[in-house]
């Protein structure tokens, strides 16, 4: 019957799913506000140590002239604008790192540094979006699909990966973590002063698509970047995501084998698709007799 | 069911698909060349007005306090200090600051905004050893989150389909009654997750309803600018429910999102399949794929359960 179906299917898979979900959250938000609650207090009371002993320095300001400096500040913050010096930085909107942003937009990074502020802005990047993450998710789908179909014949290599399959493999992903994940942050730590950890943080929360907006290359206006500096860092990004996509789908497919061949060895029937979900491809289950 | 890329096809339909991948990449850079573009034009302006503007304000502060010596220029160091302040979430107005932000409600968020990619950035870790551990956190929490969505995302689906079956039993016309349970569920999602919680937002936070808008969907495609967050107004009273409200409907609205943009992703494949699909396959398999059976076209696009990280979703068991 659909209904009690339904109901297990609830019962049985989704509610500990949840459970574990919202458990882990917890656990998480816990652990953060243990690393992190500390450092926050000291930032705070130092800033308000600085702020006293500015108005200390220039009397003739008064609490209410500052805060309202503080609010001139931070509104340019908002709007993009970087506060420091006299700025003759090259526009936040000029072509380069309009790209940039685009492409922040449609890999669903969003870093945020950078937002439209005006409501028409707002409104196209909506529509852009909605339109712009399907398409990006296609093109990274059919590279990863194509990429791994190439990599491994699916149906021969569950039966018995040949040697120069398996090298191959493992060549494409140590030369893909080198290329992708060790170089890019080695190089931007460089140009930007950061240290390596804070590239590889950086490299992280961008290609995991997190984006934070924390560290976000090209946006420091001390430093003079080449001209197709951003551009680089969006093909950088781009090429990332695809090698993640084979990556994370090969992983899918050990797993998917792995957990088959668990199932099988405890004799359970798979021929029925009891996981909906499963994969369609036809299924070469070595029976092991 | 079809291999798509299966070498064994024929020659020419192995080309036929490169022709398709290229034609693929080229649109994509087509489509970010034009929303560059656009937003260029927009924005452009907009951003040399604000500097104008704050510049006046400043050169006018000093202007108005006439003693203050020239050393007021050399202030290099409180802007530094405000603009690092504002990185590290400490809020800046007035002695009062807003509630400590890493407080648990507010680390919580964070955690919610971490896995689910969204990623305000209004609150991040400055301490390496988080940073750290928000690495470890989202390399497992990311899957898990997606195998969740993936979850709700099947569930919603099929409460669609038992709609269907039942009115099309009814009905005696099961594709007219697909075509209606699937709007239906469209618009009423639509309206549960992108249409009244904006009026929710604009009521609690003082936004405008168009920017609420803006902020519910940045929220739930996980794109997360950050340049609007809920809770973080320091002059507001939240209620204690507020938060958590938002947690589910961000949630929920994530895989019915999904859901959607799973639909739009497989009337963007169907052409594709139809050409290469009639090499390997009979009829029946490309008739079954439309949208509203989603859970045929589940298999053959292993398409994403969601559109946080494209390339993650698609691989969730």
């Amino acid at each position: 019957m659909p209904r009690a179906g339904l109901c297990s299917c609830w019962g049985g898979q989704v509610l500990p799913l949840l459970l574990a979900y919202i458990c882990y959250l917890l656990l998480g938000a816990t652990i953060f506000q243990l690393l992190e609650k500390q450092a926050e207090a000291q930032s705070r009371d130092q800033f308000q140590l600085e702020k006293l002993r500015f108005l200390e320095n220039y009397t003739c300001l008064d609490q209410q002239a500052l805060e309202q400096f503080v609010q001139v500040i931070l509104e340019a913050r908002v709007k993009g604008v970087n506060p420091k010096g006299n700025s003759t930085n090259p526009s936040n909107w000029d072509f380069g790192s309009s790209f940039f942003f685009a492409g922040t937009v449609v890999t669903t990074i969003g870093y945020g540094n950078l937002a439209p502020s005006t409501e028409a802005g707002q409104v196209f990047c909506v529509f852009y979006a909605l339109m712009g993450i399907p398409l990006n998710v296609v093109f990274l789908n059919h590279l990863g699909t194509g990429l791994r179909a190439h990599l491994t014949t699916l149906d021969r290599w569950e039966d018995h990966p040949r040697h120069s399959q398996v090298l191959g493999l493992a060549l494409f992903l140590t030369l893909g973590t080198l290329v992708i994940l060790i170089f890019p942050p080695m190089f931007f730590s460089h140009v930007e002063g950061w240290s390596f950890r804070e590239g590889f943080y950086f490299a992280f929360i961008t290609l995991s698509t997190i984006g934070f907006g924390d560290y976000v290359v090209g946006t420091d206006p001390s430093k003079h970047y080449i001209a197709v500096y951003r551009s680089l860092a969006a093909i950088w990004i781009l090429l990332g995501l695809a090698w993640l996509a084979v990556v994370l789908s090969l992983g899918s497919l050990l797993l998917h084998r792995c957990s088959r061949l668990w199932l099988l060895i405890r004799g359970l029937d798979l021929k029925d698709g009891a996981d909906p979900d499963s994969d369609p491809r036809p299924q070469k289950i070595p029976i092991s007799a | 069911m079809c291999e798509l890329l299966s070498p064994e096809g024929p020659c020419w339909a192995r080309g036929f698909l490169f022709l398709a991948t290229g034609l693929l990449l080229l649109s994509y850079l087509a489509y970010l060349v034009l929303g560059t573009g656009v937003f260029w034009a927009l924005e452009g302006s907009v951003g040399v007005g604000v500097a104008r503007d704050m510049g006046v304000r400043m050169s006018w502060g000093a202007g108005a306090q006439s003693p203050l010596p020239r050393s007021f220029w050399s202030l290099h160091h409180l802007p530094q200090d405000i603009i690092q302040a504002y990185k590290d979430g400490t809020y800046l107005l007035d002695n009062t600051t807003s509630m400590g932000r890493w407080e648990f409600v507010g680390s919580f968020f964070f955690s919610v905004s971490t896995i689910t990619t969204i990623g305000y950035g209004n609150l991040s870790p400055e301490t390496m050893a988080a940073r750290l551990f928000c690495i470890l956190f989202a390399l497992i929490g990311i899957p898990l989150n997606l195998v969740v969505l993936n979850r709700l995302g099947h569930l919603m689906q099929r409460g669609v389909h038992r709609c269907v079956q039942q009115l099309g039993g009814s009905w005696q016309d099961p594709a007219r009654a697909r075509w209606l349970a699937g709007s239906a569920a469209l618009l009423s999602g639509l309206l549960l997750f992108l249409l009244l919680p904006p009026l929710l937002f604009s009521h609690m936070e003082g936004w405008s309803y168009v920017e609420s808008f803006y902020f519910a969907f940045i929220t739930l495609s996980t794109v997360g600018f950050g340049d609007y967050v809920i809770g973080m107004d320091p002059s507001r009273k939240y209620p204690l429910w507020y938060k958590n409200i938002v947690s589910l409907w961000i949630l929920f609205g994530m895989a019915w999102l999904a859901l959607i943009i799973k639909m739009i992703l497989s009337l963007l494949e169907m052409p594709g399949d139809m050409c290469t699909c009639s090499l390997h396959c009979s009829k029946g398999d490309i008739q079954g794929r439309s949208w509203s059976q989603g859970q045929e076209g589940e298999h053959r696009v292993q398409s994403p359960g969601v559109t946080s990280g494209t390339f993650h979703s698609g691989y969730a068991i």
